[in-house]
């Protein structure tokens, strides 16, 4: 192709380009109800990175480069030394969120869209939940049981997910990232069998799967602590034959799981082929950062 | 983890050859606790060779056997097996990019960058990577402004221009230190290019081959030629003539420029005082250096130190070429390089709704284009992608860019995809599993390209996370 | 005399095992001593705790540590930092007694600071658990500490802050864009304080002279803090980072402190070090962090409860004269410290102990999302704690860390906490921020104040 060829398909591009984007807007149309005006803008939809409440700044263009760069909330002026009240506000509809996170339960019609079997940790309430991390982490003989009915001994990979200090990172995340862990393993020839769903769930919890049924790696997808940014952040904690009592340090996680960090689909891949490494070299301890 | 890649640069410009040694830091700068994310940390110039004049036969042609023998001797002198280059550019500048046997010398150099290079540069890359090579974009990103650089060579002057970092616009001008050239000893002139004739003319002044000249008699056509560099970032009205200089394109000047830097043989003396004998390289880059620094360039503009002068173009393609991927990404092909693959950007437009049908009607049109004499070249598909996405629209895209890409799937061409959003690997996942594990898949995100860009695609790197890429831009915009 | 370690009350009678069983009985509701299973069962029990431990004296508690001296390094350093002279004038004093000298108008600043080295933790918490929230603010209130790393702070009527501007990322743009809003607001006269994700020396470098490089390039008088583990900062420094102190966590038990990579030999080199490549003249270079609850959270508790601990550390920390010692009860979340009220109490206690312990405390009250605590509770507990004369607190864009997912003290409370206690910034701090036209000479923000791009121009 010369040089004029290339020009001119460029060009062409970029007017196709330009004349499509007036109209090319879906997502605000769809965020915004159609009776707007009688609605109250919704505050957890502004973008705050993008804006800038300082009236006159010295540098306005540098501020939003580097504000859109982080989630920290930069540039909210003040009204004496108090917080504008929108700033004000975020910050509670952000903690509101982060709150109904933790101390709501993920559904059960989701967790049968999934064909998850529920089980519930020691823990009986959401308050024992939080306060009694040792019960997060047991099951009672009963629950045992109900594992060794519903999956196979002896699995090359076992995936669970717990609901930890996020309901709604499981609500969130969990239909993409299932069926993309799945596919990725599938691509080097592993199956995923039966997935438990255990409510009020810590992360050691994985631990008593590999003492009781013996997989060769345990997969916990699990809610994160919500932070102010998001209530929807989930990790995923792979270990090779977890036992209960072993160092921390045998346990892989990734994290940041969610829309605005590493969404769940692009995770899913990447957890199957740790999955995969991990059953290769036959331990937890694959590098992995250094 | 930390690693180092060995780059070299190669410039064979119109009047120079040399080449650097750079070593490009590969950190994964992602917590313990999340994906990876490898990046370039930092980039160090370790070896500057000599700067040899660019050698031509008497037919006017490149030198291919004299620039080999060069080129092995500033290896040697560097201490460099040629082995051990994992990327890097050759480039071919200004006018000798012309020249009949120009791909003929790249040939010849090519061992020595490794087998992962760029073949030639257009003016865009030149501009591009001169100024990169300056120090132009760091600059505006560490000021937070507007800046031009212009690589004022042998024969053309290069422009790009950079917005904290950003790289808003590139531009050319067939002005330059050896488009009239002075005998250093009889100070008769030997050579005045084509387009600066027609400017004699125009102007009116007196000057012809053969004439016995002194600085002063030279003065009124270098002014002129400083006023097109003037015209050309927007501090003074554009002439007549101004269209004319332009090589391919001039800026768009849709905003105003705050800084400026040079660099090229002719910074040298832009940014110092010359003294002596002002035709002791034989041409005008003396005289045409300080007459910059006596313009309004310099008293309009902040004016900025370019971090390399003559060297920048060299140190641009040694140090600034090579990107890294996105960190999750897929490849089960193995016979990387791939080399000067062109992309196939599609519009926003085709990507709307994700629509597998579009997205394959789109393609398979566009694909067109890129058909020589009937005959499918390989293509990479290029695609915005969505920030957040459900499995669901992985599998729609997927299924989209496999019915669009058929012909190339079936000419046996690696499926190469490159995806702007984080989502190459469950994308080239899903891409390899609807091909039954059958057919190579490269995909990769993390890398902006656009339609008239060439890529290249090195081999892996950092534990195989990442791919190091060249892109090479051969049309801006 | 021996010990009495039994009581009766409202018809019931109490006896206690040993003075550790005193010491977790006599606290107020924590749900971290509910988790171990050590707290009071009624509150009679907790009174009648109290009770007997009010009759205990300064020696009992001193030379009945609750964990052996010979077998506890937190115990040793507690005890070989006691002032014998000051110890040997208090040790006849029982608790009650001990309360009513503190709170007395016949005790003045001076007679608290010369006293500060009779006491260990022990004797600490045992008087804060018989004082009621005033107690605790108004005790404290009587207690100034002023400590010098590169500037000076805690002078009378001054009120500093630590602008800590995390990010996810390590990345040093947006770090340093966090801090230059940061200090417009008037915060970072404590210190310009960041966490990295990373604990690595590179990581830590990179913070340290992207901070360090706008804190010279401004002339700002404050200090430069990198709060990697204290063994990475070492090695940092060693290769030239710019840090004007080293950080450490630090608790209240040897098994707890092991569990953090710390103890007495390497905060000594660590001080060393400091001194022979720090940026600042010292005599404080250290700055160190606590809170209830860290023990119980590891597992490294030893059946002693969380607030005892607390000041454990205390004694722990004073030997090494620091320059600042943060507290963060709040942060780990509602297995330590149930609620709001939870949350208040033990930063009263701990703000009290520290001062009463001659520390430079400053407070971090702070809530995870993961507890019942917003930012009403936050927002008293620095009020309080501003009444009761904190040193420092934290700065925190909306005091929502992005980084370590809590929330703190935030830029906006910072110059409010000072207008309400009529309280200026340290003094060459102050000076710079008029200089920069960002305050006035009463510490009251000027219409420039919050404009973090003053310092990109």
């Amino acid at each position: 192709m010369n040089e004029d060829k290339l020009i001119e398909l460029v060009k062409q591009v970029v007017s196709e380009m330009t004349s499509t984007q007036k109209s090319d807007n879906p997502v605000m149309l769809e965020a915004v109800p159609s009776d707007s005006e009688e609605y109250v803008p919704d505050l957890s939809q502004v973008d705050f990175r993008k804006v800038l409440d300082i009236p006159h700044p010295a540098n306005r263009e540098e501020y939003l480069r580097v504000k859109a760069k982080t989630e920290a909330r930069l540039g909210v002026w003040r009204t004496g030394p108090r917080y504008r009240t929108n700033t004000l506000l975020r910050f509670l509809s952000d903690h509101a969120a982060a709150m109904d996170a933790v101390f709501s339960d993920v559904s059960e019609e989701m967790l049968e869209e999934m064909g998850l079997f529920s089980v519930s940790s020691r823990c009986s309430s959401k308050d024992e939940h939080l306060t009694r991390p040792d019960l997060g982490r047991q099951f009672s003989e009963e629950t045992i049981a109900r594992f060794k009915a519903k999956l196979k001994p002896k699995a090359k990979v076992q995936i669970m997910v717990g609901d930890g200090l996020s309901s709604a990172a499981i609500e969130a995340n969990l239909r993409d990232i299932i069926p993309a862990i799945s596919q990725g393993l599938k691509m080097y020839g592993l199956e995923v069998g039966n997935i438990p769903f255990v409510k009020n769930c810590r992360v050691p919890a994985m631990d008593v799967i590999g003492d009781e049924l013996e997989p060769e790696v345990v997969c916990m997808l699990i809610g994160e602590r919500p932070g102010l940014v998001t209530a929807e952040s989930m990790s995923a904690y792979i270990a090779y034959k977890p036992t209960v009592g072993m160092p921390e340090a045998r346990r892989i996680v990734i994290s940041n799981i969610h829309d605005g960090g590493t969404p769940a689909v692009e995770a899913g891949a990447h957890i199957a082929e740790l999955i995969k490494t991990m059953l290769e070299k036959k331990t937890s301890g694959i590098v992995m950062g250094d | 983890m930390k690693e180092e890649l060995l780059s070299v640069g190669i410039d064979m410009g119109t009047s120079t050859t040399q080449l650097i040694f750079s070593k490009l830091h590969i950190e994964n700068m992602a917590s313990s606790f999340t994906v990876p994310r490898v990046v370039i940390t930092d980039k160090e110039v370790v070896f500057r060779s000599d700067i040899c004049f660019t050698p031509m036969l008497a037919d006017n042609r490149i030198d291919a056997v004299k620039i080999k023998h060069f080129v092995e001797e500033q290896y040697q002198k560097a201490g460099i097996n040629k082995e051990d280059i994992q990327t890097g550019a050759v480039i071919i500048t200004g006018e000798t990019a012309r020249k009949e046997n120009a791909n003929e010398a790249l040939l010849t150099l090519s061992g020595f960058a490794g087998d992962f290079v760029v073949a030639t540069a257009g003016p865009d890359l030149e501009s591009i990577i001169s100024a990169k090579g300056a120090g132009a974009h760091t600059y505006s990103k560490e000021h937070s402004t507007t800046i031009v650089n212009i690589d004022i060579g042998g024969g053309t002057s290069n422009l790009a221009v950079f917005s904290s970092a950003d790289l808003l616009d590139t531009g050319c001008l067939d002005i330059g230190g050896r488009l009239i050239r002075v005998d250093q000893k009889s100070h008769q002139i030997t050579y005045i290019a084509p387009k600066i004739k027609k400017l004699i003319a125009l102007k009116g002044l007196d000057l012809s081959l053969g004439q016995q000249v002194s600085p002063a008699d030279l003065q009124p056509v270098v002014l002129e030629m400083v006023h097109l560099l003037e015209e050309s970032v927007g501090i003074r009205p554009q002439s007549e003539f101004y269209p004319e200089i332009i090589t391919n394109k001039g800026l768009k000047l849709e905003q105003k420029i705050a800084c400026i830097s040079f660099s090229g043989g002719v910074a040298d003396y832009i940014y110092n005082e010359a003294e002596g004998d002002m035709f002791r390289y034989g041409d005008i880059g003396i005289l045409l250096g300080r007459a910059i620094a006596a313009s309004a360039l310099f008293t309009q503009m902040t004016v900025v130190r370019s971090v390399e002068t003559i060297r920048a173009t060299v140190v641009g393609a040694g140090s600034h070429t090579t990107e890294i991927s996105g960190s999750t990404i897929t490849y089960t092909e193995k016979s990387f390089p791939l080399k000067n693959i062109p992309i196939l950007k599609l519009a926003l437009a085709d990507e709307a709704g994700v629509d597998p049908q579009l997205l394959a009607a789109a393609i398979s049109e566009k694909l067109d284009w890129f058909k020589l004499d009937n005959d499918m070249q390989r293509v990479a598909i290029a695609i915005e992608g969505k920030k957040s996405l459900s499995f669901p629209e992985v599998q729609r895209y997927a299924r989209g860019l496999l019915q669009g890409m058929a012909e190339l799937i079936e000419r046996e061409y690696p499926l190469i995809v490159i995806v702007q959003h984080d989502m190459a690997k469950v994308l080239g996942q899903t891409l390899y599993a609807l091909l039954n594990y059958e057919k190579d898949v490269v995909c990769i995100d993390g890398v902006l390209v656009d339609n008239g860009d060439y890529i290249d695609i090195g081999k892996p790197i950092a534990d195989g996370k990442v791919l190091p890429v060249v892109v090479k831009t051969l049309v801006f915009n | 005399m021996s010990m009495r370690l039994k009581t009766t009350l409202n018809g019931k009678t109490f006896q206690f095992r040993d003075i550790k069983d005193v010491l977790a009985k006599a606290n107020e509701p924590k749900s971290g001593d509910r988790f171990q299973g050590i707290a009071a069962e009624s509150v009679t029990e907790r009174v009648a705790a109290k009770i007997v431990l009010s009759e205990l004296t300064v020696g009992d508690l001193t030379e009945n540590p609750i964990i052996p001296y010979e077998l506890d390094e937190v115990t040793r350093v507690n005890i070989d930092g006691l002032n014998r002279h000051q110890y040997e004038a208090k040790k006849n004093m029982t608790i009650g007694q001990l309360r009513e000298w503190i709170l007395s108008h016949k005790t003045t600043q001076e007679d608290l600071i010369r006293s500060s080295r009779a006491f260990t933790g022990e004797v600490a918490a045992a008087v804060a658990k018989i004082m009621s929230a005033m107690d605790l603010v108004y005790g404290a209130r009587k207690i100034n500490v002023v400590t010098r790393c590169n500037t000076a702070i805690g002078q009378r009527g001054t009120l500093s802050f630590r602008c800590q501007t995390n990010s996810t990322t390590d990345d040093p743009e947006t770090i340093v864009m966090g801090l230059m809003e940061g200090v417009s607001y008037g915060s970072g006269d404590a210190c310009l304080g960041i966490n990295p994700v990373e604990d690595n020396v590179e990581s830590t470098r990179r913070i340290a002279d992207g901070v360090y490089n706008f804190m010279s390039k401004n002339e700002i008088p404050t200090q430069v803090v990198v709060l990697s583990h204290m063994t990475t900062q070492m090695k940092a420094m060693e290769q030239g980072a710019p840090l004007s102190m080293i950080f450490q966590s630090i608790a209240g038990t040897q098994a707890a402190n092991d569990n953090f990579g710390v103890n007495r030999k390497l905060v000594e080199e660590a001080y060393i070090l400091a001194k022979q490549r720090g940026t600042s003249v010292g005599p404080n270079l250290l700055y160190f962090e606590t809170g209830q609850g860290s023990e119980v959270s590891i597992g490294a508790d030893l059946g002693v409860d969380e607030m005892t601990l607390e000041a454990r550390t205390y004694g722990f920390g004073r030997y090494f004269n620091p320059f600042m010692v943060n507290n963060v009860s709040g942060f780990i979340g509602p297995e330590t410290l149930y609620d709001g009220k939870e949350m208040i109490r033990a930063n009263l206690e701990d703000h009290f102990m520290g001062k009463l312990m001659g520390l430079p405390m400053g407070m971090a009250p702070c809530f995870t999302n993961h507890t019942s605590i917003t930012q009403d509770d936050q927002e008293m507990a620095t009020m309080l704690l501003n009444t009761a004369g904190a040193n420092f607190y934290m700065g925190v864009p909306v005091g929502d860390d992005v980084m370590l997912a809590y929330q703190d003290t935030s830029f906006h409370n910072d110059a409010a906490l000072r207008e309400l206690s009529r309280r200026k910034p340290a003094p060459e701090f102050h000076k710079w921020m008029m200089k920069r036209g960002l305050m006035d000479e009463n510490g009251v923000l000027t219409e420039l104040a919050g404009d973090g791009s003053i310092f990109l121009k």
